[in-house]
């Protein structure tokens, strides 16, 4: 190893008086579980500050079973704030794990969480300040396997020359299999390329070095990836999946934060998966299939992580939890059981009905802040595209029974730049914001009025892959100013405030949603320009980005602007979440039909492949209404 | 309704280790989390967003240690309080440990009210080179004092601190070659408490106007941690207690 697994804290607390928010790099958390004796490490790096990854459910889950696991430790580390990385590059002090202080670099494994596209550059940021080499190539048997894993590894592609491997779906069982295995076989002395042949023989895992990026006519302009001559290794890698839900831990979370987060509460998982359809989700697919928790798991997980924890607040998460087939049950006894303690309940969002607002109303105690609803489209014509199917008058009674119960504020989401989207369907966003504020002053009391709040939020759709939208162009920056413009224009009602999602950045999101393996030297180049922390809009600048894609030869907007061909060979396809190709297309046709697809747990199964594919099947504990 | 009884638990716990960096909310927020964990019968607020009935005593500055740090807990069941404090021991991470808790009237004045002594100790090291001895360090502090209060940056803004009132007594000790003890002994109130690293940079600006001339003085401002004639160890806040009280 290039570094020697050791102490270093007494290197960064000189540093510490210097930087903002000491308390990011201490560690000595409650409920950390590291074990210093163990013979075999691993780190697992969330891709931004402290604050921001230590709620993180996904490293929460693999921190816990790794560290169950025998003879494995596993600690943490996170990527230090600008001001903190210059100090310790000024300090020469590498990147230092959290529960040992001690270098990355000399870690067995080190694990990264994806949890979307614009941690690109952190991964470079990360690996620079540990003294691990960027590229994956050029890295020897003296540095750790570095791994990457989580919601958006589902077009590694761009990524692939940063990462040894891939680990793809839910990793509660493939991270601890993994590290088990690269263990043995480097204790029977194999090179590190010999290691890496036979980890990519476990299912789920994805070794990019063994694949190779042909272009064909058959592919777009990215080409696609297949199997390098030679190599036994599958041609598809499909996610991996925890059939049985109902026996993972559902409190996989143990270390108890200083530092106030945003999310500074306990979660609890009480489902995966969300069949509702939505055609330009990415979750909605990958997340499948759908499975719940019993309510008697989820109370008891409730009330013991509270004790475990001493949270003051619990989340009941999951992509869709008023879902849920028993959310009412286990809202209703949650708040028995809680009651005078001042612990409170939140649930993530809003379902669209008066199902959603009579759920928002178990948890909101007497605090009313805003709701949030998503229609995403304005017009029915286009949320039937969309397959959002939540009509005008669901919007209507939701918003109703909300105002009625006391709330005053709600925000609600759209997206701009859909398939299909005509001015109309713009227009609409506007007429359904003002009818949301007519809507509420027909029920508040006049002396009230005046505190109605109704704010739009209107992101630029960005088209994902394995998405039945995948085949999609993104818009052009000059339309969505024209679009915004229109939008802007066809408000009337003067308590709507209108908000932009920021276009630079779903620029970056739309390119290394749908890209290549050639935008790889385009994340080195944007780092090597200065780039980090993409996802923090004040250290956001696109022209590092622009100018590296440039001196790759590829134009950005050119690329994102560009729709496949429905039969073309896409470069994300041999890492697979289970759906079917045959039902992504099918569902893009039905969109451009108008035609709408119902959700597969409330109706019968509607095709898309990932049962029988990964050998799972929906759970329910309940009916769902 | 009538309230019902309650009792209000004084509780004496440490900062140290690395857990003095953290910042007065992030141990105020810990240490809600700990009574919880602990399973104590604690009361809540009545009102829109019910918390904790949890009192803290004044903050201590970023990085400072203290042996002497409390809160008042308002439990709405009697727990005696030995048990009370095992069970707050076990539910607390070691460097912020609690080492005594007695209850005290429901009625008794705040914390921050009632602890208008603080007694600072800071162990310190001459610069190498530099033979200051503890008379220097009396001569010094003995000079600032007369002066009355120390300008310094806070951010971009100018502030006093207001050294005649804070600064009750300071006496310098020996400890071991170049190696030094200071006390302060200071007066805390709602008007302003000692900050006892802007006093070291005064002491410093001091001791370089002579030991070290030809030297450019740094900025006197808040989070200093550096010094031209000296390096600080520790400051460690070993008593807070009530003035009144005073044996
Ligand atoms: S295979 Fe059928 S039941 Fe399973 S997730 Fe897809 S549509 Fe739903």
């Amino acid at each position: 190893m290039r570094h020697v697994y050791e102490d270093r804290f007494a290197e960064i607390e000189p540093l510490l008086n210097r930087v903002e928010k000491p308390s990011r790099y201490i560690d000595h958390e409650w409920g950390t579980l590291a074990k210093p004796d163990a013979a075999y490490r691993v780190c697992l790096i969330y891709p931004d500050v402290y604050e921001v990854g230590l709620p993180n459910q996904g490293i929460a889950i693999l921190y816990n079973n790794l560290n169950k696991a025998e003879g494995i430790s596993c600690e943490r580390g996170y990527i230090p704030w600008i001001d903190m990385a210059d100090e310790m590059r000024a300090a020469g002090v590498p990147l230092l794990s959290l529960e040992g202080a001690a270098p990355v670099a000399a870690f067995d494994v080190v694990g990264f969480h994806i949890p979307h596209e614009l941690a690109a550059t952190n991964y470079l940021e990360a690996l620079d300040l540990a003294d691990i080499p960027l590229m994956a190539q050029e890295r020897t048997d003296d540095d750790p396997l570095v791994v990457a894993g989580g919601p958006s590894v589902y077009n590694p592609e761009p990524l692939y020359a940063f990462f040894d491997a891939f680990l793809v779906g839910e990793g509660e069982d493939l991270i601890v299999e993994f590290c088990e295995r690269h263990r043995e076989l480097k204790a029977a002395g194999l090179t590190r390329a010999e290691q890496l042949r036979e980890l990519a023989k476990i299912p789920g895992v994805y070794v990019p070095s063994l694949y190779e990026l042909v272009h064909d006519e058959a592919s777009t302009r990215w080409g696609h990836t297949v199997p390098r001559a030679g190599e036994d290794v599958p041609e598809v890698i499909y996610k991996r999946v925890a059939a049985d839900f109902g026996v993972t831990d559902p409190v996989p979370q143990s270390v108890v934060p200083y530092a106030q987060l945003v999310h500074d509460r306990l979660s609890v998982e009480v489902l995966r998966g969300c069949a509702r359809g939505c055609r330009f989700c990415q979750a909605g697919i990958t997340y499948r299939p759908v499975r719940e928790r019993s309510a008697d798991q989820v109370v008891s997980a409730v009330v013991h992580g509270l004790e475990k924890t001493g949270y003051d607040e619990v989340s009941l998460t999951s992509l869709s939890t008023t879902d849920h087939s028993c959310v009412k049950e286990i809202l209703s006894r949650l708040n028995r059981r809680l009651a005078d303690t001042g612990i409170s309940v939140s649930i993530p969002s809003q379902r669209l009905d008066s199902f959603g607002v009579e759920m928002a109303l178990e948890v909101a105690g007497e605090k009313k802040g805003g709701l949030t609803f998503a229609p995403e489209a304005g017009s029915q014509r286009m949320r039937d595209i969309i397959n959002k199917n939540v009509t005008e008058e669901d919007l209507d009674r939701a918003v109703r029974a909300a105002f009625q119960a006391g709330w005053r504020r709600c925000k609600l989401y759209f997206m701009m730049g859909l398939p299909g989207e005509r001015d109309e369907d713009i227009v609409a966003i506007a007429h359904l914001a003002d009818h949301v504020v007519e809507v509420t002053r027909e029920v508040v009391p006049p002396e009230q009025r005046g505190g109605i709040g109704v704010s739009i939020s209107v992101a630029v759709f960005i088209p994902k892959a394995w998405t039945p939208f995948q085949w999609c162009a993104q818009l052009d920056d000059a339309e969505v100013k024209r679009r915004q413009q229109l939008l802007l224009a066809s408000v009337k009602s003067r308590a709507v405030r209108v908000h932009y999602h920021d276009a630079e950045t779903s620029l970056i999101e739309a390119v290394l949603s749908r890209g290549g393996r050639e935008l790889a030297p385009v994340i080195l180049g944007a780092w090597q320009r200065g780039q980090r922390f993409d996802a923090w809009t004040e250290q956001f600048e696109l022209s590092r980005w622009l100018d590296a894609a440039s001196a790759c030869g590829i134009d950005l907007r050119e690329a994102v602007q560009e729709p496949f061909p429905l039969d073309a060979k896409l470069p994300w396809e041999h890492v697979s979440p289970g759906v079917s190709r045959g039902f992504l297309e099918r569902e893009y046709r039905r969109a451009l039909e108008g035609k709408t697809t119902h959700d597969c747990t409330r109706d019968t199964c509607t095709g898309c492949g990932v049962c029988p594919t990964l050998g799972a099947g929906n759970v329910l504990v309940g009916e769902r209404s | 309704m009538t309230e019902p009884t309650l009792f209000k638990l004084r509780v004496r716990y440490v900062k140290r280790g690395r857990l003095r960096y953290l910042g007065h909310l992030e141990v105020a927020h810990t240490i809600e989390r700990v009574v919880r964990r602990a399973g104590l019968p604690y009361a809540v607020t009545q009102g829109f967003s019910p918390h904790m009935r949890v009192a803290f005593s004044a903050a201590l500055p970023v990085g400072t240690y203290s042996e002497s740090e409390w809160y008042d807990l308002v439990l709405t069941e009697y727990v005696p309080a030995p048990e009370a404090l095992a069970r707050l021991v076990a539910a607390t991470p070691t460097d912020l440990v609690p080492l005594e808790a007695a209850y005290v009237d429901i009625r008794a004045k705040a914390l921050t009210a009632h602890l208008t002594r603080a007694v600072y100790r800071i162990d310190m090291t001459s610069a190498e080179g530099l033979a200051i001895s503890p008379a220097d360090i009396e001569d010094a502090l003995a000079r600032i004092c007369d002066r009355g209060s120390i300008e310094y940056l806070r951010g971009k803004k100018t502030k006093r601190l207001d050294v005649a009132r804070t600064l009750t007594a300071f006496s310098v000790e020996h400890a071991a070659s170049g190696a030094f003890q200071i006390t302060l002994d200071t007066h805390q109130d709602n008007d302003g408490s000692m900050r006892p690293e802007i006093l070291l940079g005064a002491l410093d600006a001091m001791l370089a106007a002579r030991y070290l001339p030809d030297v450019e003085l740094p900025v006197l401002e808040t989070g200093i941690a550096s010094f031209l004639c000296f390096s600080v160890a520790a400051i460690v806040r070993v008593e807070q207690s009530c003035e009144d009280e005073r044996a």
